[in-house]
């Protein structure tokens, strides 16, 4: 390479500039000509096992006569998941917090709480909640009540999980610190210790909010109203199910990828200058 | 309130099939699943062409949608656009699969990554056959830190196969709701689904857990 060719700052970027990571490749024209043909393998694969005929009739109208239905149920999609994680986030963060209070067998009993509800499938904890537990309580919940507890419980108990290690990742010391210099104790808890657990909390927070929005299409099992059970109930109805279906998939996917990046930005915005 | 015994003793030949049912469908989706995981794997690593895009975007969409969406969505439309005959079950299985492939995809590839480079290299440098460097160097690393991933992974698929019975396959909840259905006792056999569920969840959770803390306990 022949340095005196290039002006300095060109140098200089060349240098500091950061060499990309290390691939596992080694050839750089076997690994492009690997992708192409596998490429387009799969692709001529799935054009071979289309129906091109029946593509050729797929009527996108539906969708149009349709909208305002799908519409609505996404905005209930979204408003019955934000209600359930906040109510989750809040009997969440109080169940973490008395567990760091609590002597050694109450513990035990949030732990089981923890344990049950977060390895149980929603599905079968709704159908336990909607037809189960009036039962029990001898108050019979509506649908979308039933969803509601069935979501929020759930959540509430992966959010406990999260808080707690939310706040055990909290040094030790920072707690012990403000005790030594004398601060109250609401803002030993508040700004020390919470105000750093909530930092920490959110990408394991929205990792459990996109769950549990992909999670409330299962409410369409006690016909809720959300997106999922309009999608199903507009394709059984208007026999196209390819149509509807296929945008319910797209607004889902949607609606994910505006959370996720949300979540980005807040964790970007809260993020400890150093 | 009385808690009626008898009716989960009496169904309790009906919900072991369900679970075996479960099992079945966890297991069949499981073996597809990895098989779709190392493909879209070998594609991710890729890093560039057409394969690693139509991979990405497998990945991208599978993670995006529902799972629901995606059984109710290979249940009614694939027979329409693919010609294909699809029974509940295969469809169930097809959509598990097609599930577990996306997660499992980048389980491996962190696996993957998290082997430090420096051992492929030094061993190329060295001249070991390139088979012999994923086979007996990347693989065997790779696995063992993604062992609770693949763990947590499979409570997830175990759960997730619950929805099968929306679609009418026969296993734990489907023979549930039609018992529950016939005898009105809803608490006793969704409780008895829950225990059973819980039975086939907490042992692997609590495997992955214990797993999990010995690889941290070993990278301090």
């Amino acid at each position: 390479m022949k340095v005196t060719d290039k002006p300095m700052d060109e140098m200089a970027h060349a240098l500091t500039a950061p060499t990309s990571k290390q691939s596992v490749w080694r050839g750089i024209q076997t690994r492009d000509a690997v992708s192409l043909a596998l490429g387009i393998a799969v692709l001529v694969l799935m054009a071979l096992s289309i129906n091109w005929r029946f593509v050729g009739t797929l009527d996108a109208s539906v969708i149009v006569k349709y909208w305002r239905p799908l519409a609505e149920g996404a905005a209930k999609t979204v408003l019955i998941t934000s209600c359930s994680l906040v109510a989750g986030f809040l009997v969440g963060g109080l169940l973490a917090i008395v567990y760091q209070l609590v002597p050694r067998f109450l513990r035990s009993v949030i732990w089981l709480y923890v344990e049950v509800f977060r390895n149980l499938p929603l599905i079968v904890f709704l159908f336990w909640v909607h037809f189960g537990l009036p039962r029990l309580t001898g108050y019979p919940t509506s649908a979308i009540e039933s969803g509601f507890l069935a979501l929020t419980i759930q959540s509430s108990a992966y959010l406990t999980d999260i808080t707690r290690a939310g706040i055990q990742a909290v040094p030790r010391g920072q707690f012990e610190a403000a005790k030594a210099l004398g601060l109250p104790l609401v803002s030993r808890w508040g700004p020390v210790l919470l105000k750093k657990t909530l930092k920490i909390m959110i990408p394991p927070f929205s990792n459990v909010a996109l769950s549990f929005l992909s999670g409330s299409s299962l409410l369409t099992v006690l016909q809720v109203g959300e997106l999922m059970t309009m999608a199903t109930r507009i394709s059984d109805f208007s026999f196209k199910p390819i149509e509807v279906m296929t945008l319910a998939g797209v607004i889902y996917f949607v609606l994910n990828f505006v959370v996720g990046r949300i979540a980005k930005q807040v964790e970007v915005a809260t993020r400890t200058p150093r | 309130m009385n808690f009626d015994l008898q009716i989960i003793v009496q169904n309790l030949p009906l919900l072991a099939k369900g679970a075996a049912s479960t099992l079945v469908l966890v297991g069949t989706a499981l073996i597809v699943g990895t098989a779709l995981g190392v493909l879209a794997c070998m594609g991710r690593m890729l890093e560039r062409g057409l394969f690693f895009r139509i991979c990405s975007a497998y990945i991208y969409v599978m993670r995006g949608i529902p799972e629901m969406l995606v059984m109710f969505w290979i249940y009614y439309c694939a027979p329409l656009v693919l010609d294909a005959r699809l029974t509940p079950f295969s469809s169930a299985v097809t959509a598990m699969s097609l599930y577990a492939g996306a997660f499992l995809a980048e389980i491996f590839r962190a696996g993957i990554n998290a082997v430090p480079s420096g051992q492929r290299e030094a061993a190329r440098a060295l001249g070991v056959p390139e088979a012999t460097v994923w086979l007996e160097i990347i693989v065997p690393q790779a696995f063992r830190v993604t062992i609770p991933a693949i763990l947590g992974l499979v409570t997830l698929v175990v759960k997730v196969s619950g929805l099968a019975s929306l679609l009418g396959v026969g296993e734990l909840v489907y023979e549930a709701t039609i018992i529950s259905g016939q005898s009105y006792r809803y608490f006793e056999l969704f409780t008895a689904v829950g225990v059973f569920y819980l039975m086939m969840i907490i042992p692997v959770s609590y495997l992955a857990q214990v797993y999990e803390r010995r690889l941290s306990q070993r990278a301090q």
